[in-house]
């Protein structure tokens, strides 16, 4: 007996919006790793000087009355592991077709965001750093406010994901996997910018 | 089977059967054959500024002592020429063609995110705007107006970001819109746009980074980047060899899928193609360091060993890319029954001009030639922008029932392609010489123009000239084609045996 074979079915198309958020992530990446990279080199170049007790010579970088506050940045680095948490728990739920927990994980993704933005202010006023002095100064805001815009632009792409889930097209689980994507990378990116700048300073 | 998803295809917003819509329509646009126009319509709007400007400051530097325009202005005029050299024509030039023919080589109804690429149009053209003003106003690298500066910063930040937008949207659509397609089965162009592109999306937002470090300091402290003096020198690598050769790398992939096309063969090594293709890609690690490596011998084997591995991987590998695809271009004529196809002659010709530049630009970079810092590496630049866009008119000519369901006229194309190719030359060889006679770069007065140089300089200005008349010469043979060409969408010059 001759069984006829069934046609192709229709080819399925990799999401775009998975492949331009993993372009705009490397892109991203790619933006921060090189202003590291030249924070690195500005500080192998940074002349010596002797330390405070005269004991030893160390880089002319950061300055003596300069305190970097570790407990914000530790708990900044540390919020990012509940973003992605909580990125991935939207994914998860939509595959489930859950639609109240996949807004309820946006939306506090968005608001972890949020907070994240607010703890980076903060961390501005705590340390006072002026603007006019030297080449850290320089370097620290431009890394750091580099750092915020894109976590301000993570916060907007968690209000559209979560715009999107609420009117109702809660299928498209290829958004909230780019969404979650896109926070990874965001998190990798902090994590390279909280050793360089915040612990090795 | 074809899947073409026609709910895709995107329009402009506005409504365009009246005139305001019509207007309004192009700067909604949102369909990729437009915006692919709109950016072939602005590039000829760029390559005319440059030719112009090319052509003036040759004049100029005939005679170091006299002066068609004010000498304060030279150092604006120089900047303006570079960024019109580079961002005005070889970055948004084969993202405006690519545009225009990627979606109907990938059988997709339209390209991903053309919103987002437009957007990446707008930015770029207003961020250029906003650079042209810069310079007017005693701005860019080296101005003396501190707004200028900073307005500078600014202009060339936003067009950064319009041209990453704009390459994130054709990556996108190479790698999701093929419709069941592998990429090894896809049109060498369109390899060739996604190693482009995906290179950009790497190198652009490297250059991005410095501009934000340029701007705070030079707004602020003013004490880490050197101020105006040397701002130039910290984004110098996105306008010199060999990170041009990224812009210009689809140039190389019309050479590959042309050279089979006029052999009437399958391509015979396709995968060198692809692989030399792909090697153009290498000049992303060129962002990484941002700065130039030259050769020099040292005083011992293993200084000479380190001088010369950088050197290898920036300026001879590179190489490479257009030297392999030029030899498997003439391998496929030897191969195949070759005929003249008219498209095939400026894409042969802008990659050998290509090839001069890159080579050009590895002779500067030994040491004992003594070249740096003098007009040899202006020379490379333009052989390499140049050659770019002889590439694009054979791309332009050989897909033009694509775009405009017109033939261009073979013989006209062939003229205008040989004028194009002279005006190359000219405009850029009397830079190589000159280069050789100590003539230094980006400056127009107080050097020593005696001998050859004043008559080389002419030839630039000459050669610039005959580049814009190519370029008038060009938009004639369109725009005659479109009012009085037959309509046809069969691409005369595909033939049966040849599969791309």
């Amino acid at each position: 007996m001759t069984v006829p074979a069934l046609g192709a079915g229709p080819v399925r198309r990799r999401s775009s919006v998975f492949v331009a958020t993993a372009f705009a992530a490397a892109a991203a990446t790619s933006l921060i790793g090189s202003m590291l990279a030249m924070w690195l080199d500005f500080r192998a170049k940074a002349p010596l000087r002797a330390s405070a007790d005269g004991a030893k010579m160390i880089k002319d970088w950061l300055k003596a009355d300069v305190a970097v506050p570790e407990v914000a940045s530790n708990t900044m680095m540390i919020t990012f592991v509940a973003v992605c948490i909580m990125a991935q728990w939207a994914v998860y739920s939509a595959r489930r077709a859950d639609r109240s927990h996949t807004i309820l994980a946006l939306s506090i993704t968005a608001a972890i965001g949020l907070a994240l933005v607010n703890a980076q202010i903060a961390l501005y006023l705590q340390m006072g750093l002026a603007l006019r002095n030297d080449a850290y100064e320089t370097l620290f805001y431009a890394v750091t406010g580099t750092m915020l815009a894109l976590i301000a632009s993570g916060v907007v792409y968690s209000f559209v994901a979560l715009f999107r889930v609420w009117a109702g097209r809660s299928s498209d689980h290829d958004v909230l996997a780019a969404h979650a994507l896109y926070w990874y990378a965001l998190s990798g990116m902090f994590l390279a910018v909280w050793f360089v700048v915040y612990v090795q300073k | 089977m074809t899947v073409v998803d026609a709910s895709s295809v995107s329009r402009p917003v506005a409504d365009d059967s009246s005139a305001v819509g019509r207007v309004a329509a192009w700067f909604t646009v949102a369909d990729h054959a437009r915006l692919g126009r709109l950016y072939l319509a602005t590039v000829g709007v760029w390559l005319l500024l440059v030719a112009l400007l090319g052509a003036l400051l040759g004049l100029e530097r005939m005679d170091s002592t006299a002066a068609l325009v004010d000498a304060d202005a030279h150092v604006q005029m120089f900047g303006l020429y570079h960024y019109a050299l580079v961002m005005g024509v070889a970055a948004p030039l084969f993202l405006g063609i690519a545009f225009l023919v990627v979606p109907s080589l990938l059988n997709a109804s339209t390209a991903s995110f053309v919103r987002l690429a437009a957007f990446g149009y707008w930015m770029w053209t207003a961020g250029s705007a906003v650079v042209v003003a810069a310079m007017i106003a005693n701005g860019g690298p080296g101005g003396g107006d501190a707004t200028g500066v900073e307005l500078y910063l600014l202009g060339l930040g936003i067009a950064i970001v319009g041209v990453l937008c704009s390459a994130v949207s054709l990556a996108a659509t190479v790698l999701t819109r093929r419709n069941g397609a592998t990429l090894d089965g896809s049109s060498v162009f369109v390899f060739s746009v996604l190693v482009s592109t995906t290179g950009l999306v790497l190198t652009m937002p490297v250059a991005l980074g410095t501009v934000i470090y340029l701007w705070v300091d030079f707004a602020n402290a003013r004490v880490a980047f050197g101020g105006t003096g040397l701002m130039s020198t910290w984004v110098a690598w996105l306008f010199d060899q060999p990170h041009t050769l990224l812009f210009v790398a689809p140039a190389l992939g019309v050479l590959g899928h042309l050279g089979a096309v006029a052999a009437r063969v399958r391509q015979p090594l396709r995968g060198g193609v692809l692989v030399g293709i792909g090697l153009s890609a290498v000049v992303v690690v060129s962002s990484v360091t941002q700065r130039s490596h030259p050769f020099a011998v040292g005083d011992s084997p293993v200084d000479t060993v380190g001088s010369l591995v950088p050197y290898a991987l920036f300026h001879l590998l590179p190489l490479l890319a257009p030297l392999i695809v030029v030899a498997l271009a003439l391998l496929a004529l030897k191969a195949g029954s070759p005929r003249l196809v008219a498209p095939f002659v400026p894409a042969f010709l802008g990659v050998g001009m290509i090839l001069t530049g890159l080579v050009g630009t590895a002779v500067q970079m030994i040491d004992s030639t003594n070249l740096q810092g003098t007009v040899f590496g202006e020379g490379a630049l333009v052989y390499v922008v140049y050659g770019g866009a002889l590439g694009a008119f054979g791309a332009v000519a050989y897909w033009s029932t694509a775009i405009w369901r017109r033939v261009l006229p073979a013989g006209a194309v062939l003229g205008v392609s040989l004028l194009g190719f002279v005006a190359v030359v000219l405009a850029a060889l009397p830079h190589y010489v000159a280069g050789f006679l100590d003539q230094p770069a980006a400056k127009a007065s107080g050097y020593d123009d005696a001998g050859l140089r004043g008559l080389l300089n002419g030839l630039s200005a000459l050669g610039h000239l005959a580049m814009a008349l190519a370029l008038l010469g060009g938009v004639v043979v369109v725009l005659r084609a479109n009012s009085r060409g037959a309509v046809t969408s069969t691409n005369p010059y595909d033939t049966a045996e040849v599969t791309q």
